[in-house]
């Protein structure tokens, strides 16, 4: 061996020693480790073969949070990818693209903790204070106007009947020169608007007439069905005068809640109060209740990351021949079938290295879910990386936590022969 | 103009804290030695872990601050929020648990005073616990026959919060029975000012809904044998109980909307907040802590309480729980720090403050800050009928935590999911298997040989 | 102009080879002149210019989209919780005297925030020393010496890149506690490095094995020793390298919070265990966690727009960590 040999030697001993002792020992033998203690017992203590990989598969609570894995691992790449593609080549194209760029980047800077704080307020249910809601609502009531008495609802022993929709009908069929008498409850008093006056019922006459008030006393001095003193009339209720189902008249209470539909003759008929008066305030969507707890971490998730996917393609687009792009638009291509025709294809390589890169992050998410999920949907929104958390150290089982960690492990194994391939192929000729 | 310049300065102070940062930690650990360098634990460093952050960490603050100044001791506090036990476990694992730890669940004290993570209440803690408190505390303290805590701060659990705006506009009284309640419910129902907010997305409020049921309905003796699981879940009382509960909590507008997705924080500010959608609120003497934090109303004037209201007869009962502090070594420091916590003035400091209920019976009640409060203490040192809360008598996987099986399945209960009968065999199930995993758990360090 | 390209006298080397292209991509104003097609016709180019128009409003629209959740923090920020907890944030547009750094005052007072934040700094900066230092000579020794097992020993470090940090919680705590440094922030430290070394080694000799060989060559003849190559040729050379894989570190440690959930104490903890505490009760604590998240966050985001280049490159050399 000559004497440079030597030294090269010893001095890769001396250089790499730290790194292959601190390497080692904190993250190759944790592998062994790990695999070990999934054999044995909550507390370590005896071997127990594969049962703790036995009651990983068949709790229902890592089920479920394997199956919330599966929705992140399909979910969240493609759209990250998606949405990166149509910004590096959207960002293309406009002014200010620097500052556009670092701006969509900029989430990446954030840990999941502030980002998770950051979404708890974005989703945060009361349209209020939760600033998606809040658009989600705005964007409802302009199409969709507000009731006059949401929340209004029959006294109950009237007789009246609530029907599906929230329709307020007679029971019963009522005839002309009748006074219908439509008793409401369930509204604060200041509901009652400014203009409305006492109720009075209508004047007997002909026609089918009646009245609509609020039927609310304090205390026990009012008798239910019945206006009492101080109690006030609801105006501008839309009423509707059925015969066999069909609406015959449509009118509209007046200050002291009366109706008149003086028209009307004979009997058969039924008064319906529709139920676009009462209909509750649309209020939005629970964002971080069982249901949409995933979908909208997820969200949160392509928030941070899509400023990575753009970035790693928009380098990747500058490899894109100019030529190949202009040729396709002499053609008579449009901008569409250029990128997909052209740009896409040159892309692959970037795209597939983008989609692998956010597989194997998404794998291990945990400090996401842990803070963006309330504790009371965490189950429904776990995922294993916080299953192996809450196993190990909320109920003491390092056996199951280390089965978690051990199959967490085996699902990012081709990720890490992904690496080493790359590593063989780029660097070591 | 105006918002620019405030954002502007708003950056830059934001900018100068930065800076100020760093040195404001220079000074912070240079104060190490404040108190004067004097008292029998000078130089000594003892450390507190607790679930309190906010305004009640920083009560506990002055209280620590006290027992500095004290003995010339320096108290650290570590919060664990809700997840102390899971912090405690993993300090545990790694053998370096704090000395002290303030736990809400004597279900978890009991596992670790049994696997030996516990040191017993010596000395001068154990002489102020036995001096200060009566014997049902320093009964809830021990663990077979030992005593291991202290109940530091208590609470009643059994007192419904109620606007008197609401009542008045609906022309009620506060019930005093279980019917009574439900006319309450109904009359407030028509008014339209809102009825009573359940916030079942904390499983922790609809266990102690069920636990004042059960203990009217079924009596105090049969309470500690469900607690103790001698009785199962299945029994006639539970789905007796669980019966009135589905039928106050599926009653047409009796509660408000949602109840799932509403937490205890919001539905005190539903409540009593500048937006009221509701207008009662059953949980324990610690709404007023969160009334006060909000500001719209004051306690006493905008927010009053009722008792839990009786059902068919059964006399007054109030269901407690607390926070009780244990130690994880028998140092002199250690055991001082709790007697000091023990001590009547440690609890006047506390009581002093507010939102802060003690059981220590040589405590001169008139230090609490205003009536509310002082009626709240009152009746949990002279009720006849005393329970600890239920839920946290049992194991932690069953009563105490986040994916606890009594929360879980009340909340599905809630939602409509089950029938009493139903539920009642589901719990029982979940009982008869947590109660048994409790008490086979090993302990992890045991396998370690420490 | 790659990162290699602003390292002076190495400029001709190639851009380092990563798995991705590593070079900091170009920032390219939008062509204003079409090349190559001809000159089109009159509704051609309109309808073109009105396709700028909307493609230029769509992404200043998203980009808007983007801003809100970090500008919707900044202003619950300097928001009382009382507004917090009846209004969200945007109310203050309307009315901006809303606005108080109350909860910034009250924070600086909070000293278990401020000692957490502390923690954050002293955990973070030996992290990113060590690795950069341990990480340079290892990879130092895989590029330049000659020595059996070399390549294998390489493929390796690079594949652990990926391991999960769940795996080695629970056997290093175990660890930690038979070194007695459980709990401590050396443990936090040494974790953090331990993850961070398998990158750095791969990042850095990536870059490395750019250098011509020439001028490693010429010093050794010269008679200098490996560590005087190291130190003289090598480094001198690596500064973009060093500081991508340093921002990428740093940015690692200071926004992580699984590591510091179970090795940190009290007395460690960094910020953000500090704030996972304090969202216990997330709608009444919201004037710490509010203003704490956002000082939290502001150090990276500082450090992202003072160092934009390097920042974008340790990204994505880090990112299947």
């Amino acid at each position: 061996m000559s004497a440079r040999a030597r030294t090269h030697r010893r001095t890769a001993v001396l250089f790499l020693a730290p790194t292959v002792l601190i390497v080692g020992a904190l993250v190759a033998y944790p592998i062994v480790f790990s695999f070990w203690m999934s054999l044995r017992s909550a507390d370590g203590s005896r071997f127990v073969g594969l049962a703790n990989y036995v009651e990983m598969l068949t709790s229902p609570g890592t089920r479920r949070a394997i199956a919330n894995n599966a929705v992140w691992v399909v979910v969240a790449p493609t759209v990250v990818t998606v949405l990166g593609l149509m910004f590096a080549v959207l960002t293309d194209r406009v002014r200010l693209v620097k500052a556009v760029r670092l701006a969509l980047f900029m989430p990446m800077a954030i840990s999941f903790l502030a980002a998770g704080v950051t979404f708890r307020l974005v989703y945060d249910e009361d349209p209020n204070r939760g600033a998606l809601n809040a658009a989600v609502v705005a964007v409802h009531d302009t199409f969709a106007p507000a009731s006059p008495y949401p929340g209004a609802t029959v006294r109950e022993g009237s007789g009246l009947r609530v029907v599906d929709d929230g329709a307020v009908v007679t029971p019963g069929t009522v005839a002309a020169g009748a006074v219908v008498r439509l008793p409401l409850v369930g509204l604060p008093a200041d509901a009652v608007p400014g203009h409305a006056g006492e109720a009075v019922p209508p004047a007997a006459g002909p026609g089918v007439r009646g009245l609509v008030w609020r039927d609310f006393t304090p205390g026990d001095a009012g008798t239910p069905g019945v206006v009492d003193p101080g109690e006030y009339g609801l105006p501008d209720v839309l009423v509707e005068v059925l015969r066999d189902g069909e609406v015959v008249a449509e009118t509209y209470t007046d200050a002291y809640g009366r109706f008149v539909v003086p028209e009307l003759a004979g009997g058969g008929y039924s008064v319906r109060l529709a139920a676009g008066n009462f209909t509750e305030p649309f209020r939005g969507l629970t964002w971080l209740g069982p249901g949409l707890v995933t979908p909208a971490i997820i969200g949160s998730y392509i928030w941070i990351w899509a400023g990575f996917a753009m970035v790693v393609i928009s380098a990747g687009l500058a490899s894109v021949p100019r030529s190949a792009v202009d040729a396709a638009r002499v053609d008579g291509a449009s901008e569409w079938q250029g990128l997909r025709l052209v740009t896409v294809p040159f892309l692959r390589p970037v795209l597939a290295v983008v989609a692998v890169t956010l597989v194997i992050n998404v794998l291990k998410i945990f400090d996401l879910v842990l803070v963006l999920a309330p504790e009371s949907v965490q189950p429904e929104a776990s995922v294993l990386g916080l299953e192996m958390y809450h196993a190990s150290f909320t109920q003491l089982n390092t056996g199951l936590g280390s089965a978690m960690a051990v199959l967490l492990f085996a699902l990012v194994l081709p990720g890490m022969a992904w690496r080493a391939r790359l590593l063989r192929r780029q660097e070591l000729r | 103009m105006s918002p620019r310049v405030r954002t502007g300065a708003a950056l830059a102070v934001l900018a100068a804290m930065l800076m100020v940062t760093g040195c404001a930690r220079g000074i912070a650990a240079g104060g190490n030695g404040g108190a004067d360098g004097g008292g029998e634990l000078a130089g000594r460093t003892i450390e507190v872990a607790g679930i309190w952050t906010g305004a009640e960490q920083r009560a506990f603050r002055t209280v620590l601050d006290a027992f500095e100044r004290r003995t010339g001791a320096t108290v650290r506090y570590t919060s664990g929020g809700d997840d102390l036990p899971a912090l405690l476990n993993s300090r545990l694992a790694g053998g370096s648990p704090p000395d002290v730890a303030l736990l809400g669940q004597p279900g978890v004290v009991a596992q670790l005073a049994r696997r030996g993570a516990l040191a017993e209440l010596t000395g001068p803690a154990a002489e102020a616990v036995t001096a200060n408190y009566p014997e049902f505390w320093v009964e809830h303290g021990s663990v077979d026959g030992a005593l291991y805590g202290v109940y530091y701060k208590v609470a009643d659990k059994s007192v419904i919060w109620y606007r008197p705006e609401a009542f008045a506009e609906a022309g009620v009284q506060r019930p005093r029975t279980w019917q009574e309640l439900r006319r309450v419910t109904r009359a407030l129902a028509d008014a339209g000012v809102g009825t009573m907010a359940v916030p079942g997305a904390d499983g922790w409020v609809l266990t102690d809904w069920f636990e004042n049921i059960y203990l009217r309905l079924a009596g105090p003796e049969r309470y500690d044998q469900l607690a103790a699981h001698e009785i199962p879940w299945t029994h006639p009382t539970v789905v007796e109980s669980l019966e009135l509960l589905d039928d106050y909590w599926s009653a047409d507008r009796a509660i408000q909307d949602n109840p799932l997705q509403l937490t205890f924080v919001q539905a005190v500010a539903d409540v009593f907040g500048p937006a009221p959608k509701s207008s009662m609120i059953y949980e324990g003497d610690f709404v007023a802590a969160e009334v006060n934090r909000l500001g719209t109303v004051a306690v006493g004037e905008g927010a009053r309480f009722f008792e839990w209201p009786s059902i068919d007869g059964s006399p007054p009962a109030v269901v407690v729980a607390g926070d009780q502090a244990v130690a994880f070594n028998d140092g002199a420091h250690t055991m001082a720090l709790i007697a000091f916590l023990a001590s009547p003035e440690a609890a006047g400091i506390a009581a002093a403050q507010g939102g802060f209920l003690s059981a220590n019976r040589n405590l001169d009640r008139s230090v609490y800050p205003d009536p509310v409060t002082r009626q709240l203490a009152d009746r949990v040192m002279e009720a006849d009928v005393l329970r600890f809360d239920l839920s946290d008598l049992t194991p932690q996987a069953f009563g105490g935590g986040t994916d606890a099986s009594m929360w879980r399945l009340l909340q599905e209960f809630l939602a409509g999911g089950l029938e009493p009968a139903d539920l009642a065999g589901r719990l029982e199930v979940a009982a008869q298997r947590d109660f048994a995993a409790a008490y086979e758990m090993a302990p992890p360090g045991a396998g370690d040989g420490r | 102009m790659s990162a290699a390209g602003t390292a002076g006298t190495a400029g001709t080397a190639a851009a380092p080879a990563t798995f991705v292209r590593t070079d900091v991509p170009r920032l390219r104003p939008a062509p204003t002149v079409p090349s190559g097609p001809p000159r089109p016709g009159l509704v051609r180019r309109l309808w073109r210019r009105a396709s700028e128009v909307v493609t230029q409003v769509t992404v200043l629209g998203v980009t808007a989209v983007w801003l809100l959740p970090t500008l919707g923090l900044a202003m619950a920020s300097l928001r009382t919780a009382g507004d917090n907890s009846v209004t969200g944030w945007w109310t203050a547009l309307a009315e901006p005297n809303q606005l108080t750094v109350e909860n910034y005052v009250a924070l600086l007072s909070n000293e278990t925030i401020l000692r957490s934040l502390w923690n954050t700094v002293l955990i973070t900066v030996p992290s990113t020393v060590l690795v950069v230092v341990v990480g340079a000579f290892a990879a130092y020794a895989l590029t330049w010496l000659e020595f059996p097992g070399r390549d294998w020993l390489l493929v390796v470090l690079v594949a652990l890149i990926v391991v999960p940090v769940q795996v080695a919680i629970l056997p290093n705590a175990r660890l930690f506690d038979l070194l007695g440094i459980y709990g401590h922030l050396a443990g936090v430290v040494l974790f953090h490095v331990a993850f961070g070394l398998p990158l750095a080694v791969f990042l850095l000799r990536g870059f490395f094995r750019s250098i011509p060989q020439d001028l490693v060559a010429a010093a050794r003849l010269d008679g200098g020793s490996e560590l005087a190559v190291f130190a003289r040729v090598v480094l001198p050379l690596s500064g973009p390298a060093l500081a991508a894989l340093a921002i990428f570190q740093f940015l690692w440690v200071w926004n992580d919070l699984l590591v510091a959930l179970v090795f940190a104490t009290a007395e460690s903890a960094p910020i953000t265990y500090a704030l996972r505490e304090q969202m216990r009760a997330f709608s009444s604590n919201i004037d710490v966690i509010g203003p704490g998240a956002f000082l939290s966050m502001s150090v990276p985001l500082i450090v992202f727009f003072a160092f934009q280049r390097y920042f974008v490159h340790g990204v994505l050399a880090g990112s299947t960590k």
